[in-house]
């Protein structure tokens, strides 16, 4: 039972973290590898928020960062992106860069050991089918299959989400139909970035921001992207709990040292087995003559 | 009025279009005729601006090099130089060659993403105007377009491109491997574009015969240059072109 709830737990934070990712690979095409930097970010800047400046209530500090790291995102793609797009190694080479210059910057501007921690939104805990379980963990399913509702709903019936899925198609067709390939790229990137502060809104309360954990969860997210085929959504859900699991059967088994090994392992088993991941762009749907 | 002015356009030193001219009054729908490489697509790319995103593109990346000369005008304003979201939103529109629908969208999708610069009310206006004149579409509405068959995608890419509210109408060989039925419902169904809503059609095609019933005017190209034009009476009884493009 234990391993069933904190599973699914799990695969929802894995979800949440490889979301933005995938967001932004599938709509600009731009692998941002300075995912996890942001995604520190976000936690540095509401700690700051609460902790150094004013003393901003809890709910607008997090309001607040989620902003910051969105117009950081945006201004990323507009500043930097933009003049080297469509060179995925160029790309890669220049979002790994940011990330870096960032949590390095990061740490040497002061963010070191175990002293900045964001409080968790309800603190204490309750019982679920027999298992304990504290109120963050509860807070981040829900929002998770929320934040998930409201993209699916966004992506389908909202004119700028359908546009932004016909740039991810096809380009220039969705040029042709008057969709700016630029503004859908700045704004995939802006929401990509504020979608890796939600998540780390959520989950940070459950331990210290470190700088290292951004690290860890940029690792995340390409394994899990890389793992359910980049770029697609299903497969980003679906690898999201493979791995989420996964996680939890070693933690159980065998230590919770080897969580991250099982990540890298995985990436490793699908770029030998099926390299396109489980959801990845197959030619089935050839052009038809 | 839609006009093109000397237009030249070279991939690297390969001349892909020499000093085309081009013209289209509204509500006119004018054919552009040619084998392939002739540089129908060339001409459809620049008219439409995309030429200058992928002029851009190869610059960025080091690679093909792309010169573009000339003019285009549209009601007398020069929109040469505009990008190609901009182009659409003046109204000119390309229905670009084999289609390229949103593969993994539904039909109503692909029309909804079409109609990205349009007000909700003119989209629903025009989801039911494009039902109307492909009533096939109405049966797959909720199916990938992926999986529909070539002369549904056609339509699909048409009604699409319709979603956009065009004044200028480009379609680049609308009849890529559509059967003579299908070829038949896309040419009435341009034909019906004109007539209801006013809108100039440029369309081009390899071979002339199922179109030029219904064009008013036509541009021959061979090798990037515009060798003949002319209206459809004087052109239907030139030996040449009854040679090269009706195969008779």
């Amino acid at each position: 039972m234990e391993i069933l709830v904190y599973g699914i737990i799990n695969s929802i934070i894995l979800s949440l973290i490889a979301l933005g990712f995938t967001l932004v690979y599938s709509i600009a095409r731009v692998p941002n590898f300075a995912h996890g930097a942001l995604y520190i970010t976000t936690g540095y800047t509401a700690w700051l928020c609460m902790n150094k400046l004013v003393g901003f209530p809890y709910p607008l500090a997090i309001v607040l960062s989620i902003g910051i790291t969105a117009a950081i995102g945006a201004l990323i793609y507009r500043f930097i992106l933009i003049r080297i797009r469509g060179m995925e190694i160029s790309e890669i080479i220049a979002t790994y860069a940011i990330g870096l210059a960032i949590l390095e910057g990061l740490r040497w501007g002061g963010l070191r050991g175990m002293t900045f921690t964001l409080p968790p939104f309800v603190p204490g805990s309750m019982d679920i089918l027999g298992v304990n379980i504290d109120y963050q963990r509860l807070i981040i399913g829900g929002a998770g299959i929320l934040i998930f509702l409201l993209l699916y709903l966004f992506t389908h019936f909202n004119r700028v989400g359908l546009a932004l899925r016909g740039i991810a198609q096809d380009e220039r067709a969705a040029m042709m139909l008057g969709i700016d390939s630029d503004m859908t790229a700045i704004a995939s990137l802006a929401i990509g970035s504020g979608l890796a502060g939600f998540a780390a809104i959520l989950l940070l309360p459950l331990g210290n921001i470190i700088v290292e954990a951004g690290y860890n969860v940029l690792i995340f997210a390409v394994a899990v992207c890389v793992i359910g085929g980049l770029g697609s959504w299903g497969g980003t859900i679906l690898a999201s709990f493979i791995i989420g699991f996964a996680q939890i059967l070693t933690e159980r088994f065998l230590s919770s040292h080897y969580t991250m090994v099982v990540a890298l392992l995985a990436i490793v088993i699908t770029l030998l087995v099926k390299p396109s991941g489980i959801f990845g762009k197959q030619k089935e749907l050839e052009e038809r003559v | 009025m839609f006009e093109a002015r000397e237009l030249m356009v070279f991939y690297e030193n390969m001349l892909a279009l020499n000093n085309v001219s081009l013209e289209c009054e509204a509500g006119r729908i004018v054919g552009v005729f040619g084998s392939n490489s002739a540089g129908k697509s060339t001409l459809m790319y620049v008219l439409s601006g995309i030429m200058l995103d992928i002029k851009n593109k190869e610059e960025m990346r080091g690679g093909e090099r792309i010169s573009v000369y000339g003019r285009i005008f549209l009601n007398g304003e020069d929109v040469t130089a505009l990008k190609p979201h901009q182009m659409a939103k003046r109204g000119i529109i390309l229905c670009p060659e084999r289609r390229r629908i949103f593969a993994e969208s539904s039909v109503l999708e692909n029309l909804k993403i079409g109609a990205y610069l349009s007000t909700r009310s003119q989209t629903r206006e025009n989801i039911d105007y494009v039902l109307d004149l492909f009533p096939r579409l109405k049966d797959h509405l909720k199916r990938q377009g992926g999986f529909l068959s070539g002369g549904e995608q056609q339509m699909l890419a048409i009604g699409r491109a319709l979603m956009a509210n065009p004044q200028i109408l480009l379609l680049d060989e609308p009849l890529l491997g559509l059967s003579p039925a299908y070829q038949e419902i896309v040419i009435n169904g341009t034909k019906k574009i004109r007539d209801a809503k006013g809108i100039s059609v440029i369309i081009t095609e390899q071979y002339a015969r199922p179109v030029f019933p219904i064009i008013d005017y036509a541009y021959i190209l061979e090798n990037g240059s515009s060798v003949l034009a002319g209206t459809r009476e004087e052109l239907i009884d030139n030996p040449d072109v009854k040679s090269a493009y009706f195969g008779v």
